[in-house]
């Protein structure tokens, strides 16, 4: 319980932070560069067994019913909504924040942070804000990237592989999603990012026990990630529900 | 100072080597790979108790996650939410057609076919496989697993099949919670919360739930136990440089088996259902 409120302090401590001057630019860039460059492969990797995945089993069903023509609309609406914010944070908490937790953790417990405390830097201004802001910005711009891949691999399959028209596809796109899904996608993406960053700077900032003490900080900030992914997820479904219907 | 020649073609040597040892590493993964399956009897005959020990620790985690009820709350937790998920998104679309009678089916057919193996496979790597690569890891590190092979323990088979051996075990038991809990919170969201008569939903639910697809998709929940556990205790083996080097090692042993994983799934779904998809509408 103690850890979920220090939890909390720290998000406060964290947002609160953010438009307090000097801001970290350059540890900004950096970081969301590295976030970038370790997430970009992995994601491109995963969006295509996803949406597969997803279309296989749509398309078995439409195929059924001689609804063949909507494999576009199915693609997208699973793309656009589900699988774009959640490949995008998978990726992200996967390899973005468990690596920016190893290396807060690694800084900890050879006592850097209360050396940079004594030498009167805040640490959470220095080194948590760019980090948390830099999972938030990459996180929204890698959900488009997964929603790209995804709709351009949808395509692939189902026009080579089950044999959908290929100008139905392109047409039904854009039958059941709109502008507001992509615009509620993208938010939803900036939001699994801030809170996976969130959770690796917290974990990693109050590891101990050695190198044992890190992997398990690791490990939890993947678990936990994931478990705040989906049950962010699941509320703001409904609320999507209700805004675009 | 000693002067050094300098080589030929520098550039060209570097990406040479790079390529070389890109091409090596995986080599020694499917080496370690082979080896981890091939001690499988070993740990049967000999390191019977510990494979018990670990089958209970990853049942209920270690630490902080024990302290959350361990890897079968997660696992439930994180199914249970996707299961929500299907009444919230498939009853509002469904009954955007006027056909939210159908959100039974969805339950039976998505839950089965997609989101049970995917989130179990998600659920998997983040409890089981980062733990034991984090423990590895930080054994690796403090030079244990060099003392295990001083003392003439068989490392491979003492600390990888083991642990292969005991994911598989333990994955059975969690997918039947996986899979359970997916279709209850998708049953209680949408007759409890949406206000669809039980009856309705159980009737299109069980039409349209095929016994063999469950047990299909047990084989893969088997199978994604299997590959991520390789792929975990590979890079907790071979983890280095110190306290970062582990998490690090976690992190990228999460990105591989998340992806190994999902083309594991995608590949068998392929396989066993066939293009056609073995769906019976008429039921």
């Amino acid at each position: 319980m103690g850890a979920v409120g220090a939890f909390f302090a720290m998000s406060l401590d964290t947002l609160v932070a953010i438009p307090r001057r000097p801001f970290a630019l350059r540890e900004f860039l950096v970081q969301s560069w590295f976030v970038a460059r370790v997430s970009l492969l992995p994601t491109l990797m995963l969006a295509i067994p996803f949406t597969v995945l997803l279309v296989f089993t749509f398309n078995v069903l439409f195929l059924e019913f001689g609804a063949a023509d909507l494999s576009g609309a199915g693609a997208a609406f699973g793309t656009v909504t589900q699988i774009g914010p959640i490949v995008t944070v998978l990726v992200v908490a996967g390899a973005g924040a468990t690596a920016m937790c190893a290396d807060l953790g690694a800084r900890t417990i050879r006592e850097e942070l209360d050396a940079m405390r004594v030498m009167g830097i805040n640490p959470i201004q220095a080194l948590v804000v760019p980090r948390v802001l830099a999972a938030t910005l990459v996180a929204s711009l890698l959900s488009s990237v997964v929603v790209l891949v995804g709709l351009v691999g949808a395509f692939g399959f189902s026009v080579f592989t089950q044999h959908v028209t290929p100008g139905a596809f392109a047409a039904s796109l854009t039958l059941v999603t709109g502008l507001a899904d992509v615009l509620l996608g993208l938010l939803k993406s900036a939001l699994f990012g801030l809170s996976a960053g969130l959770i690796a700077c917290y974990k990693g900032t109050s590891v101990g026990g050695g190198p044992a003490g890190v992997g398990n900080a690791v490990n939890e900030t993947v678990v936990y990630s994931f478990v705040a992914l989906f049950f962010i997820n699941l509320i703001l479904s409904a609320i999507e529900i209700k805004v675009t219907l | 100072m000693t002067h050094v020649p300098s080589k030929l073609h520098p550039r060209l040597r570097r990406i040479a080597a790079d390529q070389y040892a890109g091409w090596s590493r995986l080599g020694i993964q499917t080496q370690f790979y082979f080896t981890t399956l091939r001690s499988t009897p070993d740990v049967a005959i000999r390191y019977k108790s510990e494979m018990v020990r670990l089958i209970a620790q990853m049942s209920l985690g270690t630490g902080a996650l024990a302290v959350i009820g361990g890897t079968v709350v997660i696992v439930g937790f994180l199914t249970m939410s996707v299961g929500a998920l299907i009444a919230v998104r498939g009853y509002n679309q469904f009954a955007d057609i006027g056909v939210e009678a159908l959100t039974g089916f969805a339950s039976a057919y998505f839950n089965v076919r997609l989101i049970a193996p995917l989130v179990a496979g998600i659920a998997l790597a983040a409890t089981i496989g980062a733990g034991a690569t984090a423990q590895l890891g930080a054994m690796r590190i403090n030079e244990e697993i060099d003392a295990l092979e001083v003392m003439g323990i068989r490392s491979v088979a003492y600390l990888a099949s083991t642990r292969v051996i005991a994911g598989v075990i333990v994955v059975i038991p969690l997918y039947c919670v996986a899979v359970l809990s997916s279709f209850v919170a998708a049953r209680v969201g949408t007759t409890a919360v949406y206000g669809q008569s039980t009856g309705v939903y159980d009737h299109y639910f069980n039409t349209f739930l095929q016994p063999a697809d469950i047990i299909w998709s047990f084989a893969l929940a088997v199978a994604m136990a299997v590959v991520i556990m390789l792929v975990h205790t590979y890079y907790g083996f071979t983890a280095s440089g110190g306290p970062a080097g582990v998490g690090e090692a976690v992190g990228r042993a999460v990105r591989t088996s998340l992806i190994s994983a999902s083309y594991v799934i995608v590949f068998m779904s392929l396989a066993i259902y066939g293009q056609t998809g073995n769906f019976q509408f008429a039921g």
